[in-house]
């Protein structure tokens, strides 16, 4: 009556550990978590404008993961750059802002306070702005004084 | 027993209670009506201002997934690349004994990419 029935689905990790082709430059990944990334998004978003555009249209050509590597190697060096240059002049601002990020559901609106440091230092720094593109001429979202939608707990 | 004349008290009656008595009963129905209307009329603005508040938010968030794109795709596609250089050459090892066999060829007459359908555990 109860016999083990082996299942149909396999449980294993996808693990493939055989490595790169010694042809293909090997190049380190960033390795941020998601709360960094995000904290960091808009300046990748301006500091790697170029490279980013670059790999989209070239993603845009071919979506063969063969196609875009050296474009990708570009877009991963360039993040990397970003990340340390940001390691190295906003360090306690960054690690504030992405720390806020990691406790509030990674959402923008509940940590404008360290988001304002940040993008000062950032602007002071490496003179980089957030900006979103597409939103209304007047004041962008993350400047607003008085917003409707705050955290209950300051 | 004496007869006795039943007669009012002396001094007379009180004064009779004939005027009418409506204690203030609360705001008039066209000052709710107004004062609804104005609460009314605020919260709608707020939820108006709210709405295109949350629109923004919602760009906002949108564009800090399309900044990091790139970066996320082009870490997966190396990974992606990486497995299937993997899996062509472990086809190429097992099927070197059959001639005529093209390791990693695409089944369909097509140069579109598509990502292999079948994954080796």
């Amino acid at each position: 009556m109860s016999s083990f029935q082996a299942g149909s689905v396999q449980t294993n990790d996808y693990v493939d550990p055989t490595p790169l082709p010694d042809h293909i430059p090997k190049v380190e990944e960033l390795g941020a978590t998601s709360a960094p990334l995000k904290s960091a998004a808009f300046f990748i978003g301006a500091y790697c404008k170029d490279y980013n555009e670059d790999f989209m249209l070239c993603k845009a050509e071919n979506r063969d993961p063969a196609h875009c590597l050296k474009e990708g190697r570009r877009v991963t060096r360039c993040a990397t750059d970003l990340i340390t240059k940001m390691r190295e002049n906003c360090l306690q601002q960054f690690e504030a802002h992405w720390n806020c990020l990691e406790r509030n559901n990674q959402e923008y609106y509940h940590c404008r306070k360290p988001e304002r440091t940040l993008n000062a230092c950032m602007f002071e720094k490496l003179g980089l702005t957030k900006t979103i593109p597409g939103a209304p001429a007047g004041q962008p979202i993350h400047e607003v004084k008085n917003p409707y939608f705050k955290s209950v707990q300051k | 027993m004496p007869y006795r004349q039943d007669m009012p008290p002396a001094g007379g009656f009180g004064a009779l209670k004939y005027k009418r008595n409506l204690p203030f009963r609360g705001p008039g129905s066209f000052v709710i009506l107004g004062g609804v209307t104005a609460i009314c009329t605020y919260g709608f603005y707020r939820l108006g201002k709210g709405n295109l508040e949350k629109r923004e938010l919602q760009r906002e968030k949108i564009w800090s997934r399309i900044h990091l794109v790139p970066l996320l795709m082009a870490e997966g596609d190396r990974d992606a690349y990486r497995r299937e250089q993997a899996a062509v050459a472990r086809e190429k090892e097992i099927m070197k004994d059959v001639k005529g066999w093209e390791a990693g060829k695409s089944v369909y007459h097509s140069s579109r990419y598509r990502s292999p359908e079948i994954v080796i555990l």
